[in-house]
């Protein structure tokens, strides 16, 4: 696991190295992300606003990162504290990432809403899944905001539901981003 | 509202359906139209069904052979359709140019949106793969696939060579393969590892850019290019073969490839179609005279053996892998010829006027070369022609015998050494091995042995005479057959058929059951069974033991048969002037190859038919020589199709569960039986079972059931090209229609033992009535015996008498009011004694009466304190005589003295209960009671009130508290 951080942060570092003499870079200036679990038994929500990252428009790569602890709002401390711990072992493995790169040609100089997608690697609890998620972003006055909605299988990034929070706890999780970028 | 809504229902999307005529040789066109304008079909597609849909510029359509229909979006949308797939669960996929895929779910397409989204670029090809995940290919994304509910890419980040795919194949072993601009791109993906591995020029491949691949069996696949023309990649060695067909090619880009039994079609962006057969070395163009069949692509093979195709703006059906017209003669030729003859080099021959012409088809060019026999003229037919075990061709001619001609010196010379052929007219000339044999005219029935000598024409011929045989001889012989067990047939004209078996001539005529006698030609199926056809009864199969007669009524299209042979694949082709029927002799099913598919007239001569060395067909018609190639693995009937079923006009999911309610009982059963070669005559017929009794013939292709009854059902339709549906094919749908509920047994049921209940509750309510009742009366009854008992109880009459006595002593006045009293009391008594209740007022009268009588003995040392308004006297009911028992009983079981004076109240308590108390004086000697008053009472309160009766005997009180009794 800290081979493949490494390896990601290598690839942020390069990646700001590559840019900087190429002008356009876009990179998080607020960002938040949020989840939500809709089981039967219980609604379980929590946010964090420390949502990094920035897209490269010209090599239509992007990158985005959060720190697992960040996440705040769970109904109880107790549950926090079982969502670091056992749930997504944020010690192991404490930043959660998206990165890649995105499917369509939009010109990043035009002002304009965009429904695009973008094809990357989404790792969590140190799984890698590759993705495909759907993204709208605007681009207004050089400056890019994006919202995105996608789902999250626990299964996908070996994380076990133990049997007696199955009614508590979904199988599957809703994923909300917004994010607005800036040039750098 | 509904009856609208119904009606727009109705309203279908009628597209114009043009058909370019039937009567051009190998092709048929259709254009799709609005505003009178064709639109573009870009692809086409064949379900398992046989079903062809066309993806087109205006939406999805299903083509039945006669009409395009379109599958309407729900909600509507009017999208490019660039693919169309069908997956193993039967579900049809559909994709758009501006990368959107629906899926075709109760004859409505509706859109597939998973959360990835779905591409912004044209869908090209779907697939799907060994672990039945859907792939779809785009053109300028890269290909995606659908697994786990989750969407997959594969792109230039996998190592894809380019991001326009144009064609997607499944290999044997599981990889995909894709056509793209820079090559083949052999995707695998093994959980979530996804590898590409590029075959492109360098491993052979002869062009970068792949435009088509198309299975070719063993893991093999023929790959189209957009220059070098097309090759064959195996992906097992991971060879590439370029056939010498294709190794200088310069027929521009390859759109499509088609593998069939007998041809590779080859279809292209600018030179039309071309076809590649197993025999040939070189590809020929199929429409060479159609200049406009350009832009051809999407080919496809129906289950008839028809080529589909799209042209520029048309979708277009050839019949070019069965038929084949080869122009050799014009028309004034074809009017001379009798008989035709494929040699052993498939070289071909015809008995023109005065001689014949051989016709030797090599790749380009036909070259022809004439024999010309000085003997014969214009008017002396050649009937005949056959080739021998040597390639000698003997020809048999009307009025001149035969002749037998060595085709590579050109000479001949007329077979003279058998004088019955002498200036003879043959009529036939046919052979199997070292035998040949000739029929004619009077009584011409020979057969000929060949020996070695026989190479050479000029040495005589051993031959066989039958001309003298009852039956035979003396006749006129159409045919003579010599079948595979050596048996000799002779066709004759009036006197039947008649075989000669292990020496044994036999005759089979109208006596025998045969309904024509005068035969024709003979042939042989694999089976043995020989075949003939006659002049007006159609064909006959003899089995060895039986004759069966196959006539119009079996399918046969016309009597008028010319000739029958039998094709490579064992099928018996029954030739008559518009074309040949094909009579499948293992199930007697037949279909046509005719003037629909834009055969010339055929000639009725019964040797203008012959067999080519592959076993084709060959036809002499007035457009030259047609060549019939049985295709493997077709069929020969219809395929009926339910397309859809309908509930009040509402298209309903025919894979759900087939059972309705009481009241949704108006169906519509829509099916097509699909026949490509020939819609226009398919007929059809259906049942319903559990409605209908019979089958019932129809050409409508819609069935509505307006209004059937609860019931199990089951609805069955059938197709077939002609009347006969022995082999028909069906298609059937099961189905249910409950009854109202009030009609199912678990109501009725109900119904029953509610009512059985209600019955029998009613009966013990009624029978606890009576019993009540009578219990009632029996208390009554018992009531009335003990007062009377008590009141003419001595003791009581005793103690009054004594009192009257003591009375007339000391105030004799009184004595009268005395008796008085004692009368009016025993005549209450009397009066009440038949009443169940009396009111408060009349029992306390009585009970004042009784008090007096008692009042004269006891004097002041008894007390009755009645503390009763007039109202409760009225309101309230009492069982007669109660009060003045329970008064009797009181002074019964107490002692009155001036010591212990006995004070009886009676009170009303809480308007509800009635109370009589005395307070307590125990008598020294109590006289003797039965005990039974106070219990009667007790028992006529419990028949008359819920309420009991309460008796308490406590703080020197003896109480009796009674329901008041408030109604009657």
């Amino acid at each position: 696991m800290l081979k493949k951080l490494a390896i990601f942060f290598s690839v942020l570092l390069l990646l700001s190295f590559y840019t900087n003499d190429q002008a356009a870079e876009y990179k998080v200036n607020t960002g938040s992300i949020a989840f939500r679990s809709e089981a039967s038994l219980e609604l379980i929500k929590a946010m964090s606003n420390e949502l990094k990252g920035l897209i490269i428009p010209e090599k239509k790569q992007f990158a985005f990162r959060v720190n697992v602890k960040s996440f705040k709002g769970f109904n109880s401390p107790l549950q926090q504290e079982h969502f670091n711990e056992n749930y997504l072992e944020s010690n192991k493995y404490p930043a959660a990432s998206f990165e890649g790169k995105i499917i369509e040609d939009i010109d990043f100089t035009k002002d304009g809403v965009y429904s695009i997608r973008t094809k990357g690697n989404l790792t969590i609890h140190g799984v890698v899944q590759e993705r495909i998620i759907k993204t709208e972003l605007t681009i207004k006055n050089s400056n890019i905001s994006i919202k995105s909605n996608f789902t999250v299988l626990l299964a996908d990034h070996n994380i076990p539901i133990p049997k007696v929070v199955h009614e508590n706890l979904a199988s599957e999780i809703k994923v909300e981003v917004k994010a607005d970028l800036v040039k750098k | 509202m509904l009856l609208l809504k119904r009606i727009i229902i109705f309203i279908v999307f009628f597209t114009w359906v043009q058909k370019s005529t039937a009567q051009v040789f190998g092709y048929k066109s259709f254009k799709l139209l609005e505003d009178n304008q064709p639109f573009k079909i870009n692809t086409l597609y064949k379900t398992t069904d046989g079903f062809i849909y066309a993806g087109t510029t205006n939406g999805l359509y299903t083509f039945d052979g006669k009409k395009f229909d379109k599958i309407n979006f729900s909600p509507a949308a009017k999208d490019t359709v660039t693919a169309v797939f069908e997956d193993d669960k039967k579900q049809i996929w559909s994709g758009f140019k501006n990368g959107k895929i629906a899926k075709k779910i109760n004859n409505q397409l509706q859109y597939f949106e998973p959360e990835e989204g779905t591409p912004k670029v044209a869908i090209t090809a779907f697939l799907q793969d060994k672990q039945n995940n859907i792939w779809f290919a785009t053109n300028g994304e890269g290909i995606y696939y659908f697994t786990n509910s989750h969407l997959y890419l594969i792109n230039e980040a996998e190592g894809l060579s380019d991001k326009y795919v144009h064609a997607l194949a499944l290999t044997d072993n599981g990889d995909v393969l894709a056509a793209t601009d820079q090559g083949i791109n052999i995707c695998k993906v093994n959980g979530a590892k996804k590898t590409v591995e590029i075959i492109g020029p360098k491993n052979g491949l002869p062009d970068y850019y792949i435009t088509a691949i198309t299975p070719a069996g063993n893991n093999s696949f023929w790959i189209g290019m957009q220059e070098k023309g097309f090759c064959l990649y195996n992906h097992t060695t991971k060879q590439i073969i370029v056939p010498t067909a294709a190794s200088n090619w310069n027929y521009g880009q390859v759109n499509s490839i088609l593998a069939t039994p007998n041809n590779l079609w080859i279809a292209t962006q600018e030179n039309s179609l071309f076809k590649l057969s197993d025999t040939a070395k070189s590809i020929k163009n199929v429409f060479p005279t159609a200049s406009d069949k350009n832009n051809i692509s999407n080919l496809l093979s129906d289950n008839e053996g028809n080529i589909w195709m799209t042209g520029a703006a048309e979708l277009i059906c050839s019949s070019a892998d069965k038929l084949t017209l080869l122009p050799l003669y014009d028309k004034a030729v074809y009017a001379t010829i009798h008989t035709i003859l494929s040699d052993y080099e498939n070289n071909i021959w015809v008995g023109t006027d005065g001689g014949l012409i051989k016709y030797i088809l090599s790749a380009n060019k036909i070259e022809t070369k004439n024999y010309r026999i000085k003997e014969l003229t214009a008017k002396t037919d050649i009937t005949g022609l056959y080739q021998d075990m040597f390639h000698n061709i003997w020809i048999s001619v009307m009025g001149e015998g035969i002749f037998v001609l060595n085709p590579i010196t050109g000479s001949y010379r007329n077979i003279n050494e058998n004088p019955l052929l002498k200036k003879a007219s043959v009529l036939s000339i046919t052979g199997t091995g070292n035998t040949i044999c000739a029929g004619g005219l009077e009584g011409v029935a020979t057969i000929f042995e060949l020996t070695e000598s026989n190479k050479n024409i000029t040495a005589n011929y051993n031959y066989t005479n039958y001309n003298d045989i009852p039956n035979i001889g003396n006749n006129y012989i159409h045919s003579v057959y010599k079948d595979k067990m050596g048996r000799l047939w002779f066709g004759t004209d009036g006197k039947g058929v008649t075989v000669l078996q292990n020496g044994k001539f036999i005759n089979f005529n109208k006596s025998n059951g045969l309904k024509d006698d005068h035969i024709y030609s003979f042939t042989e199926d694999a089976k043995g069974n020989i075949w003939f056809n006659t002049k007006d009864a159609g064909i006959y199969c003899y089995n060895g033991t039986a004759f069966k007669n196959y006539s119009l009524t079996d399918g046969k299209s016309d009597l008028k048969i010319t000739s029958i042979k039998t094709d490579k694949l064992g099928n018996i082709i029954i030739v008559n002037e518009k074309g040949i029927d094909i009579l499948n002799s293992a199930t007697g099913s037949v279909t046509y190859l005719n003037n629909a598919q834009g055969i010339p007239d055929v000639n009725t001569a019964i040797e203008s038919v012959a067999t080519d060395s592959s076993g084709n067909i060959l036809l002499s018609t007035s457009g030259g020589i047609v060549v019939y190639s049985p295709v493997t693995k077709t069929i020969h009937q219809p395929t009926t199709i339910i397309t859809s079923i309908q509930l009040f006009l509402q298209t309903i999911d025919k894979d759900a569960e087939p059972h309705f309610n009481h009241n949704e009982n108006g169906f519509t059963f829509n099916f097509t039986g699909l026949y490509y070669t020939n819609p226009d005559e398919v007929h059809y017929q259906y049942k319903l079972d559990g409605w209908d009794t019979s089958w019932i013939a129809t050409k409508d292709q819609s069935i509505p059931f307006p209004n059937l009854r609860p019931g199990k059902y089951i609805f069955h339709v059938r197709s077939s090209v002609n009347e006969n549906f022995e082999n028909a094919t069906e298609a059937k749908y099961t189905f249910t229609i409950s009854s109202p509920f009030w009609k199912r047994w678990w109501f009725i049921l109900l119904c029953t033992a509610s009512g059985a209940l209600l019955l029998f509750l009613y009966m013990r309510w009624r029978e606890n009535n009576i019993k009540k009742l009578q219990h009632l009366q029996n208390e009554k009854i018992q009531f009335q015996f003990q007062v009377l008992r008590n009141q003419i109880n001595p003791h009581f009459l005793f103690n009054s008498f004594n009192t009257l006595i003591s009375t007339i002593e000391e105030n004799p006045k009184n004595a009268v009011g005395y008796v008085e009293q004692l009368s009016e009391f025993f005549r209450n008594i009397v009066n009440y004694r038949d009443k169940d209740i009396i009111s408060l007022g009349e029992e306390i009268n009585l009970l004042n009466t009784y008090f007096y009588l008692q009042q004269k003995r006891y004097g002041n040392n008894l007390k009755l304190n009645i503390n009763i308004s007039e109202a409760e006297k009225k309101q309230i009911f009492i069982p007669p005589l109660t009060l003045q028992l329970l008064l009797e009983n009181a002074i019964k079981h107490n002692a009155v003295s001036k010591e212990t004076i006995l004070i009886i109240d009676l009170f009303m308590q809480k308007e509800t209960r009635l109370i009589m108390r005395n307070n307590i004086n125990p008598k020294l000697s109590t006289e003797a009671g039965t005990g039974m008053g106070l219990q009667n009472i007790i028992n006529r309160y419990a028949i008359l009130s819920k309420e009991a009766v309460a008796v308490t005997n406590e703080n020197n009180y003896f109480t009796v508290s009674l329901p008041a009794l408030k109604h009657q």
